[in-house]
């Protein structure tokens, strides 16, 4: 009870004495008090959330204002000196605050963070110098410091950047934040934490203003200031231009390539200087390489690329392993992509549909769908290939004339060789398999299959939708238990 | 103004259309007639159009434009119209009492609004002939005035006659010509007394009828008692009088006949029946196993020369290769049925010889090795190169023979349950010791009859249907495995679906209950436990499986529920293994349903949850493996007929070949997924080859248990290189054989095979040489699609129609004839609206233009006389100028 009721007391305590000193601001030690406590360590939330309050009410109510005349040193008087002695420790605890950010406890690192974020907005509305821009004022050097802060190389900051992205809503703040960001980025390998950070700040920062023009610091009424698309661009070719040439892990690679192509890409003046990080990217195996092969496509696609050794990368790609990564779905789509074309020698497209066929006798069901659909729409597109389904040669073979080891698509002889796989799934246990592996029976239709419908699809899915099927026929097994067990199987192989 | 035929007119309209038609011919002018001339004369047709009245229906149509069209041709452009509002006045439809109907109904519902709507004593009362309407609904007297107004003339209205002469002064110009003729007030007066009279007489009559039927009530009341009873005694009388003799005869007439009825079957045609009926029913098996697929390779590789390509042969070539049904109407497999169909001739004839037989058949299936299945050929191998086990894989044959030969028995007493359900025991018995000694399983047999007979004279014999799960658990609580079972059994014989009316709903619950004893049985299993959980699962499995056939939709339902709610959970926790009891489910499920269909609504989910388990969860410890090898032997029983892939198997068989091989080397053997290259937790640290293996089957306890040991490891090597000939032999026909055991044999031929023991490394050398040599002789062909049939081209022959109407008869369907009807018949309207827009246009164009010519006439006329009366003027002051110039 005690431990509880403590806190409790001291927050009503703190509040007390900033009620007091705000009423009586002559009075040093009420503040100096809540100071001392707040070095303590601590009660942390509490004592933000009292200087917060001091702070805001003392900007607004301009008592660290002082009025600077040109060429004219500042009176001595003890009012001043009073004001002196609060904006010294208003910057004092300023950096307090900020301190504050590195905390463990998430709590009080959001805590932090809106304080901070607070007193900002306080001060932007209420400056404490005459400045000659007086409405268009953002505390630079106060948001750079928080920024700081955030792009720490100790510890992953991504509480604190999810919760800044609630001011990235406010026009003003984003703008700065894109305009200190080039500041912010060091041209040599940063930490790995620090490169994390980075990224997942810039995949939360937009290029364009917010529809709701707010703003932070300042009146929502007068519109004094104006966000410029260009600037956040040449902003981000800037940060880019650094965080390429940066060292990268593979995370932070992954990590980088997402960003790249879920915001920086369009947004760059060249990409073709993409081009070198994405090749070096996609010998990298797992994820990354996809990653980076959705890049290429987009380079080949909007900016003429040309990149001859793309189809052998793309092969080499279709390994038993890609079944259980999270991505597969996407590479199957690129492929599709990439093999849409239907200029491409049917040799290349032959070991292709070879190569998909023989990954499909070890795919789990629902890929195998996905696997005959996509055959099914590459030999559509390249009527050439219908010699796999349908071939009169009579001559028989000893073994399949593909060679599943070549590397390269052109020399695996995919060309003279047959479905027979596709052949063999019409076997699998699956009825939706087994359906879908049957179209090599009947001429081909003339419309293709729709991938991205089966695309999605995963076992539960299919699980699902067989448990639906509903029909009135209850088929029972017509042998009884003591005949049947005779050849249970599992009986052979178990003591039960 | 598009004219609206109006087909379906009421039958009173044509009879009034008939006779204007007969008014018509009467009158029918022989000028206005005008006769069609007909071009082909058809017999027997009957023809509306060959006569017409062109003129007569010009002028019709002429004469109802003037009627609407010319009428909204005058009052178009005009802004202002009278309208007349009474109700019903324009419309002729309406008789005229409608009309005063409509118009009362109006000013009550105006009587109704707002105001009035507080005039509470408005209310009028309604009335007839003067009395209100409630208290005529009471019939307090029955005699009503009708009958008084019926006879003679209306009440008080004056004669007809009198009227006549009367009134008006109707009499005074006839007064003349009578004779006697009295004043007129005499004549009124005359008339006064008349009527008083009349009324008096009618009076009198009234009241004398009513006394008459007043009096003629109270006789009838007296009477009523006396026409009773008169009645009862009239019938007693007669029935004294029955004799025996009747009574007998009317007996026996009615007697109930034995109905006709079957004769009572032998035994032979109840067997004989019985096979036929699971002939049909393994028949229906297979097509629903092919499914839709029509494949080339079902159809009969020899094909007579007689053949008429009609697939009568196609039936009985499959069934021949396929499966068989021994003498003894035992359903077998495929090639083990054809092996024992050999071995139970060789045992009738001696017992003692059945080694030698052995070998011989040994030496026939050695000969034909395609033919023979690859598992008999395996075991059968092994007893040829290894003395050691031949006496063990003895037993297991001598246990299957003595199977049949128990089985032989009860093909007799079918009819009898006692015999049938002890055989059940025995052959459970049987399975359980089956490597065990002859002698000793002859002795156990014997002993466990016993065990059975006392339990089931210990056992009450009647049962009544659990409530609640609860009070199921109560009674099987403490109770042995085989006590269990028959506990469960007399339950539901007494309890049988046709002794009671809910009992088939009941019984459907307990079944319900079973599955969820299964289910707490096995999901709180431990390690020690397990074993008997086991012994009373296959203990209440014939007990299920009746319940199962008794309420099919139940069965099917509760246990697709079941599994539903085991792959939610499994669901949420993809990696983790679920529990034990889902393997016993899966293993229910095998027994239950048929799990060769192609698509099955309770075996394909399972398939798919039992590939989501191989491909999702890694097997971390022994525990966990061993789940996985079973989920593979639970796919291996499933597809044991049907013969289908699923991919998932062979990659968990070869990954738990991968954890044997060693690797030492820097090179990554590959594996996929859920297993780890690196893992190498199977691999035998001792060397084994000289140890000897009794029982190399896997034990339940291997589910429980998390280290790795020695035995284990041998084991379940063994058994999943064992699995995996299986399949290899099951997968044979598939042209990717090779390819999908393909990692098998590499695996395969990195594992120190000299460690394990001699049974152990014989089976995998076995599987390996069939490998190897599978991949040597392949033989490819590549894919030709079936040829399509080629369009038959369209026949020239003459189209025979037998009963031949005039109309053709077009061949289509019938919502397209509907359609072509409907087509048809908008083309002909839209005809006739387009015309009769025509004609209107020509109408209009008359009218203007005799509207114009009379205009034109009007003002030449004025023009002229204009032109008149100026040359009159002009006249006139020509003579006055004239008369001037004279002067």
């Amino acid at each position: 009870m005690s431990h509880q009721e403590r806190p409790m007391k001291i927050s009503k305590q703190l509040r007390q004495k900033a009620q007091e000193f705000l009423s009586c601001k002559r009075n040093r030690r009420n503040l100096e008090d809540i100071l001392h406590h707040f070095d303590c360590g601590a009660d942390q939330h509490s004592c933000l959330l009292t200087l917060e309050t001091v702070f805001t009410a003392l900007l607004k109510e301009k008592d660290m204002y002082i009025e600077v005349v040109p060429l004219k040193p500042v009176e001595k008087t003890p009012e001043n000196l009073h004001k002196q002695w609060l904006r010294e420790v208003y910057e004092e605890t300023y950096k307090r605050i900020l301190l504050c950010l590195e905390n463990p406890s998430p709590k009080i690192q959001a805590q932090a963070l809106s304080t901070a974020m607070n007193i900002i907005s306080a001060e932007g509305k209420c400056p404490l110098e005459s400045s000659i821009r007086l409405e268009n004022y953002v505390p630079l050097a106060k948001l750079k410091a928080v920024l700081d802060k955030m792009l720490s190389s100790n510890q992953n900051n991504m509480l604190i950047i999810n919760k800044y992205t609630e001011y990235l809503l406010y026009d003003d703040i984003l703008f700065f934040t894109w305009k200190l960001l080039p500041t912010l980025t060091p041209k040599y390998n940063p930490s790995e934490v620090y490169i994390m950070n980075y990224l997942m700040l810039l995949h939360k920062l937009d290029i364009y203003q917010n529809s709701e023009m707010k703003i932070l610091c300042g009146d929502d009424s007068s519109p004094f200031f104006k966000f410029d698309d260009n600037v956040t661009k040449k902003c981000v070719n800037k940060v880019w231009h650094c965080v390429m040439h940066w060292d990268h892990s593979h995370q932070t690679q992954k990590e980088m390539l997402l960003v790249l192509h879920e915001k920086v890409m369009p947004h760059l003046e060249k990409p073709l200087l993409l081009t070198d990080f994405l090749m070096d990217s996609l010998d990298v195996p797992g994820p990354i390489s996809l990653l980076a092969l959705q890049g290429i496509l987009v380079l080949i696609q909007d900016h003429n690329l040309d990149y001859p050794g793309i189809f052998e990368k793309l092969y080499s790609m279709f390994e038993p392993e890609i079944f259980h990564t999270k991505y597969k779905s996407r590479l199957f789509f690129l492929s599709d992509m990439f093999l849409s074309s239907t200029h491409l020698p049917e040799n290349l497209v032959a070991a292709f549909v070879k190569r998909l066929a023989r990954l499909a006798l070890i795919a789990p069901s629902e890929d195998v769908i996905v696997i005959c659909n996509f055959i099914g729409n590459l030999i559509l597109r390249h009527p050439g290939l219908k010699c796999l389904l349908n071939n009169s040669d009579t001559s028989s073979y000893t073994s399949d004339p593909y060679i599943m080891e070549e590397r390269d698509p052109l020399k695996s002889n995919a060309i003279n060789s047959s479905l027979w796989e596709i052949r063999t799934l019409q076997q699998h246990v699956q009825p939706t398999v087994a359906f879908a592996a049957q179209f090599i029976n009947t001429s081909l239709p003339s419309v293709e299959w729709d991938l991205n419908q089966v695309l999605s699809r995963t076992g539960d899915d299919i699980f699902d939708r067989e448990v639906r099927k509903f029909s009135k026929l209850i088929l029972l097994h017509f042998e009884k238990p003591q005949e049947a067990e005779k050849h249970d199987r599992v009986l052979q192989y178990w003591n039960l | 103004m598009a004219k609206v035929k109006n087909k379906k007119r009421s039958s009173s309209d044509k009879a009034q259309a008939n006779k204007e038609r007969l008014n018509s011919k009467k009158n029918l002018n022989p000028f206005e007639v005008h006769i069609n001339r007909e071009k082909i004369r058809v017999i027997g047709q009957k023809r509306k159009n060959d006569r017409g009245l062109p003129g007569v229906s010009r002028g019709n149509a002429i004469e109802k434009r003037k009627r609407t069209l010319l009428q909204e041709y005058k009052i178009q452009n005009k802004s202002n119209l009278f309208m007349d509002k009474r109700i019903g006045e324009r419309n002729g439809h309406l008789t005229e009492d409608d009309k005063v109907m409509a118009r009362f109904t109006a000013v009550r519902i105006k009587a109704h609004n707002k105001k009035s709507i507080y005039n509470l004593a408005d209310d009028e009362v309604l009335t007839h002939k003067g009395q209100t309407l409630s208290e005529i609904e009471k019939f307090d007297d029955p005699r009503s005035d009708d009958e008084d107004s019926l006879e003679g003339n209306d009440t008080g209205k004056l004669d007809k006659d009198f009227v006549e002469e009367a009134h008006f002064g109707g009499g005074v110009l006839k007064k003349t010509g009578r004779e006697g003729a009295t004043s007129h007030r005499d004549l009124i007066n005359q008339l006064i007394a008349e009527s008083k009279k009349r009324k008096a007489e009618k009076q009198q009559v009234k009241e004398a009828t009513l006394e008459l039927t007043e009096k003629l009530d109270t006789e009838w009341k007296d009477l009523i008692p006396l026409v009773n009873t008169s009645k009862c005694n009239d019938e007693e009388i007669p029935k004294q009088k029955i004799n025996d003799y009747d009574k007998i005869m009317r007996e026996l007439r009615f007697e109930a006949r034995g109905t006709v009825s079957d004769r009572l079957k032998t035994e032979d045609e109840i067997a004989r029946e019985e096979k036929e009926k699971l002939e049909q029913l393994e028949k229906e098996r297979l097509e629903r196993m092919k499914g839709i697929f029509t494949d080339k390779e079902n159809k009969p590789t020899h094909r007579s020369a007689d053949d008429l390509d009609d697939g009568i042969l196609y039936e009985e070539v499959f069934d021949d290769c396929t499966l068989s049904y021994n003498k003894e109407g035992e359903a077998n497999v495929q090639i083990d049925a054809v092996l024992n169909g050999k071995q139970i001739k060789i045992d009738n004839e001696d017992n003692e010889n059945q080694k030698d037989d052995n070998v011989g058949d040994e030496n026939s299936s050695d000969e034909d090795m395609e033919t023979a299945s690859e598992d008999s050929f395996a075991d059968l191998k092994e007893q040829t190169s290894e003395s050691e086990d031949e006496e063990a894989q003895n037993t297991e044959e001598v246990t299957e023979i003595e199977d049949e030969l128990s089985k032989q028995p009860s093909l007799h007493n079918t009819s009898e349950n006692r015999t049938h359900s002890e055989e059940k025991i025995t052959n459970g018995i049987q399975e359980s010791v089956s490597s065990e000694p002859q002698d000793h399983i002859k002795e156990d047999l014997l002993k466990r009859k016993e065990i059975m007979e006392q339990a089931r004279k210990e056992l009450p014999y009647t049962f009544s249907l659990p409530e609640s799960y609860e009070t199921l658990l109560k009674l099987l609580e403490n109770q042995p495995s085989h006590h269990q079972g028959i506990i469960i059994e007399r339950m539901i014989k007494c309890n049988h679906a046709s002794l009671a009316e809910g009992n088939k709903e009941n019984l459907g619950l307990l079944f319900a209950y079973l599955l969820q004893y299964i289910n707490d049985l096995f999901s709180e299993a431990t390690k020690d436990s397990i074993k008997s959980s086991c012994d009373i699962l296959r203990a209440i499995f014939p007990q299920i499986y009746e319940l199962a056939h008794l309420h099919k939709e139940n069965a099917h339902n509760s246990i697709l529920e079941v599994v539903k709610e085991k792959y939610d959970d499994y669901r949420k926790k993809k990696k983790s293994y679920p529990g034990v009891e889902l393997l016993m489910f899966f293993r229910l499920i095998s027994l239950l349903f048929s799990t060769s269909d192609l698509r099955h609504q309770v075996v394909t989910p399972c398939f798919i949850f039992i590939e989501q388990i191989l491909l999702k969860c890694p097997p971390r410890d022994r525990g966990k493996l061993s789940y996985g090898f079973f989920a593979t032997t639970l796919i291996l029983q499933y597809t044991s007929l049907s013969k289908r892939y699923l991919p998932a198997t062979i990659n968990y068989l070869s990954g738990i070949l991968h954890m044997a091989i060693p690797k030492s080397g820097v090179k990554l053997i590959k594996v996929s997924r859920p297993f780890k290259s690196t893992c190498s937790d199977l691999v035998l640290l001792e060397n084994h080859s000289l140890d000897l293996c009794e029982d190399l089957k896997m034990n339940v306890t291997d589910l429980f248990c998390t280290r790795y040991d020695e035995q284990y490891k041998i084991r379940i090597f063994h058994n999943a290189v064992k699995a995996l000939s299986e399949f290899h032999n099951n997968l044979e026909g598939l042209p990717s054989c090779c390819e999908i055991f393909e990692p098998v044999l590499r695996y395969l031929e990195l594992i120190p095979l000299q460690n394990y023991p001699v049974i152990v490394q014989t089976i995998a050398q076995d599987l390996i040489l069939t490998l190897q040599k599978q991949k040597e002789n392949r033989q490819l062909r590549k894919i030709v699609r079936e040829a399509e049939r080629p369009k038959a081209l369209r026949l020239y022959e003459p189209k025979i129609v037998e009963v031949y109407d005039v109309k053709r008869h077009r061949l289509q369907s019938k919502e397209k004839a509907e359609r072509n009807k409907l087509l048809h018949k908008l083309r002909q309207e839209k005809k006739g609206a387009l015309r009769e827009i025509r004609r209107d246009k020509e109408f209009l164009g008359r009218v203007k233009i005799h509207q114009r010519i009379r205009s034109d006439k009007e003002r030449r006329d004025k023009v002229n006389r204009i032109y008149a009366e100026a040359a009159m003027q002009q006249h006139e002051l020509n003579a006055m100028d004239r008369k001037k110039r004279k002067k």
